[in-house]
This record gives C-alpha cells, sequence and structure tokens, in this order.
C-alpha cells in the first residue's frame, strides 16, 4: 500500500517533487560534509594524541632532569655550611687566636658552599714558626682536613694553607 | 518589501509544495491549486468550468467521454488559471470500485484488493489498477479502476496541456479528509455528480463504508437520510445519535431537507465559498 494512492495507468518515471529532490540532495551533502569533517576531526584527535605522546615523553624526561637536579641540590645543600652557624668574625677571630707571634695572616678566605673550606695566606718570619702554625693548627679542634701549601724553609715562608671549618657547639 | 534569506526560503518552500488537482466530473470541471507545507494544505486557487449535461458520464466500464472535445477545452480554460506543473488528476464518484477490506498480516493491500474484487469486476482483473488507504485499526479503503478509463481521462488532460504526475481518486480524497479530522462517531455521505459513499468514521479510522450510484429523482434526500440512519445504526449498536454529515455535489440543497426530516442534528461541515459549490474531495484536501 502507498502512502499517497496512485491510479495511474502507467507507472510514471519519477513522482518526486522538486522540493523532496532538493531536500534528498541537501541531507546527502550534509551527510557527505559530516563524514568530511568526523574523518578530518579523526586526523587531528591522532596528530593530537601524537603530540600528547611527544609532550609526555619531554614532560617525563624534564621531570628526570628535575628530580637530578633536586637529588643534586639535596646532596649539594646537605655539605654547605651556613653561616649562621658560622659567622665570618668568629672564623677569623678564632684564626687569629690560632697564628704564633712571628705568623702573619696576609688573606683568608671562607667557602660557605663547599662546607667551610678555609684558604689562609700566612707568612712566617722562619721554617720553625712555619712549623708553629702548622701544629697550632692541627691541635685546634674546628679545623680538619689540613693541607699546607708549598714552602722554602731557606728565610721567610709564605704559603697557602687549606683546611675545612668543622662547625658545631 | 524587504527581501531576505528568510522571506525566498519561505516563497521558496511555499512554490515548491504547491500541486494542482483536477477533478473532472459528469457536471464540471475544477482545478485547485494547493499549497502544501508542514502546517497542512491550503486552497490557493480554484477554477471551475461547467460542462455540457451527458460530455462525461462516469461509469466503471466502456468510454466515459461523450463529447471529448467540450471536456479538453474546458480542462484548458481551468487550467490557465492555475499552475500546471506538478497534477494530480482526480477521477470522479462512480468509476471505481470501492470497498472496505482488512488485509491479513504479510500480504500486500494491492494484492489483497485484487484478491478480494476480482469477481465483482465488472471486467478483467488483469486490465484494472488497484491501490488503497489506509482506513486505521489495519483496515484499507481498496479501489480497483479500469485501466482504460484512466487512461481516457489522462488523454484528455494531456491533451489540454496537463502534466498528469499521479492519479487519484474523489472519494479516497474526501474520506483521507475525513480520516484526518479526527471527530468521534459521525456518519457522512460523499456525494460525486452520479456516485456517491458513505462511510462511519469513529477517531480517525472508517468503521463501515459503501458506495453506489446516486438516484437524484424527487424524495433523494430522505432516501439518503435513512441509508445513513441504517449505516449508523448498525454499526454503533442502534445509537440514533450519531451525527450525520453530507458534503458534495448538490449538497447544500439536500442539506435542508435531511435537517428538516431528522431527528438527529446533521454534523457541521466546513463549506468553500465559491462558485464551486462543494466538492467533497477538495473539501478532504483543505480541512
Amino acid at each position: 500500500m502507498t502512502r499517497q494512492p496512485d491510479f495511474s495507468s502507467a507507472p510514471r518515471t519519477s513522482r518526486v517533487s522538486l522540493f523532496q529532490s532538493l531536500s534528498l540532495a541537501a541531507c546527502a551533502l550534509a551527510a557527505i560534509a559530516a563524514a568530511f569533517l568526523a574523518y578530518q576531526a579523526r586526523g587531528e584527535a591522532q596528530a593530537a594524541t601524537r603530540r600528547l605522546a611527544e609532550v609526555s615523553r619531554e614532560v617525563d624526561a624534564a621531570r628526570g632532569r628535575v628530580q637530578a637536579f633536586e637529588t643534586h641540590a639535596r646532596a649539594a645543600w646537605a655539605g654547605m655550611l651556613a653561616p649562621e652557624e658560622a659567622p665570618p668574625s668568629r672564623i677569623v677571630a678564632e684564626v687569629a687566636s690560632l697564628l704564633p707571634d712571628d705568623v702573619r695572616l696576609e688573606r683568608i678566605a671562607i667557602d660557605y658552599r663547599r662546607g667551610g673550606v678555609l684558604e689562609l695566606v700566612v707568612v712566617a718570619r722562619d721554617a720553625r714558626a712555619w712549623d708553629r702554625l702548622l701544629q697550632q693548627l692541627e691541635a685546634a679542634q674546628r679545623i680538619r682536613e689540613l693541607e699546607p701549601g708549598p714552602e722554602a724553609r731557606a728565610a721567610e715562608v709564605r704559603s697557602l694553607v687549606r683546611a675545612r671549618w668543622a662547625a658545631g657547639p | 518589501m524587504r527581501f531576505d534569506h528568510t522571506t525566498a526560503l519561505t516563497w521558496g518552500v511555499a512554490l515548491l509544495g504547491t500541486r494542482t488537482y483536477l477533478a473532472i466530473d459528469a457536471s464540471s470541471v475544477t482545478a485547485a491549486e494547493i499549497a502544501e507545507s508542514v502546517k497542512g494544505q491550503r486552497l490557493r486557487t480554484l477554477a471551475h468550468e461547467p460542462l455540457p449535461q451527458g460530455a462525461v458520464m462516469p461509469g466503471p466500464a466502456g468510454p466515459n467521454f461523450a463529447a471529448a472535445d467540450a471536456v479538453r477545452a474546458a480542462v484548458a480554460r481551468v487550467l490557465g488559471d492555475v499552475s500546471r506543473a506538478r497534477i494530480t488528476l482526480v477521477l470522479p464518484d462512480g468509476v471505481a470500485r470501492i470497498a472496505l477490506v482488512e488485509p491479513p498480516r504479510g500480504v500486500l493491500a494491492r494484492d489483497y484488493l485484487r484478491y478480494r474484487l476480482a469477481a465483482s469486476l465488472p471486467w478483467p482483473a488483469a486490465e484494472g489498477v488497484f491501490d488503497a488507504l489506509d482506513a486505521g485499526s489495519g483496515r484499507v479503503v481498496g479501489a480497483a479502476v479500469r485501466r482504460a478509463t484512466v487512461a481516457e481521462y489522462e488523454e484528455v488532460a494531456s491533451a489540454s496541456g496537463a502534466n498528469v504526475e499521479q492519479v487519484h481518486l474523489a472519494p479516497l480524497l474526501g474520506l483521507a479528509g475525513l480520516l484526518r479530522r479526527r471527530h468521534t462517531d459521525e456518519v457522512h455521505a460523499l456525494l460525486g455528480d452520479v456516485a456517491m459513499c458513505l462511510a462511519f468514521v469513529r477517531e480517525g479510522g472508517i468503521l463501515a463504508l459503501r458506495s453506489r450510484r446516486r438516484d437524484r429523482s424527487q424524495g433523494e434526500a430522505s432516501r439518503l437520510r435513512a441509508e445513513l440512519v441504517r449505516l449508523a445504526s448498525q454499526v454503533a449498536n442502534g445509537n440514533g445519535s450519531v451525527p450525520l454529515a453530507v458534503s458534495g455535489s448538490d449538497a447544500p440543497g439536500l442539506r435542508p431537507d435531511l435537517e428538516g426530516a431528522a431527528p438527529t442534528a446533521t454534523a457541521p461541515f466546513p463549506t468553500l465559498a465559491s462558485g464551486a459549490g462543494e466538492a467533497s474531495w477538495l473539501l478532504g484536501l483543505v480541512t
């Protein structure tokens, strides 16, 4: 049964109205456009997925680097000497108290980042004075890892002494 | 007038959805240009041309046109006032065998109609064109018309410049209109010039249907009323309060007699204010 009965004596080729034809064509065009857009969106989604994977990999790598930096920083922070624990004035005063009378301190450098490494440029009147200085420094409670520099024992001794300041009460 | 995209679309839909119905009956030729839209169908133009008496004699077999030239001229005149692009040719009451049937599930309505009507047709079933209108509740109003008769009407229309896209039947168009109205119980008489249909309609479905040729002699109104009441009583189990309605050819002249003789009220039926009088197929299209 047809929705609209037709009693024509012979079947006709097309009874579709122009409006119906245009509607059908519009629907077909819309479907094609939708399919094309869906295909495009699928491509864009795949590209976005690939990019996301790349970014994820970059983030992972960056996170690894950050962790390494943090580890390094923690380690570095662990070896540092806090200036609050050993103020320069205290170190200088204590080092000065260890100098014999015939030894002169020309320069002192304190490296807090390397755990309180001290570099002392000293001038001793003679070799015996130099030896006394080293004895005093070795005996000092807060001086560690003493490394005397090159010396010439013929006359006045001018040398560099390296040591580490031991923080504590 | 401001002409923007909305206006263009509105006009475009209105123009593209226009269909012309060309009806030929015994007394006249009528062309109605109907605008089809989502809101329904609306009459845009109506052209009506009377025919000389005897020019057309609608019947199920044999030639229907006694004066084909006069009919062609009348068709050409009415087509001058309407669009000729998409035309539905409307065959009059009396040319088709009509019946209300209930095809078994899974059987094509056309095939079942051919099986049911073949024995009662005045011509071989192989010469017929069968089609059906959904009548609700699994029933269909089936119709069979002889192919040669259809061709006779098509030739007249084509010779007058009509581009006929499809062929419909006046009684089926009228019944389709009744089905759309979805009223409660009503008994309708749809009158053509030479034949008529009687239908009992209930809420969008046809419960009973009869068709026969008209006897337009004296007393037609009382005979018609008696037949309508009988049909209503049979279907409505003796309930005599079912409204009766008459539409179509000569209906305005018959209604006063129906009302005067009847204890039941005639159902209100819309009429077309035009020189064409009433055509039940046209009322079926636009109401």
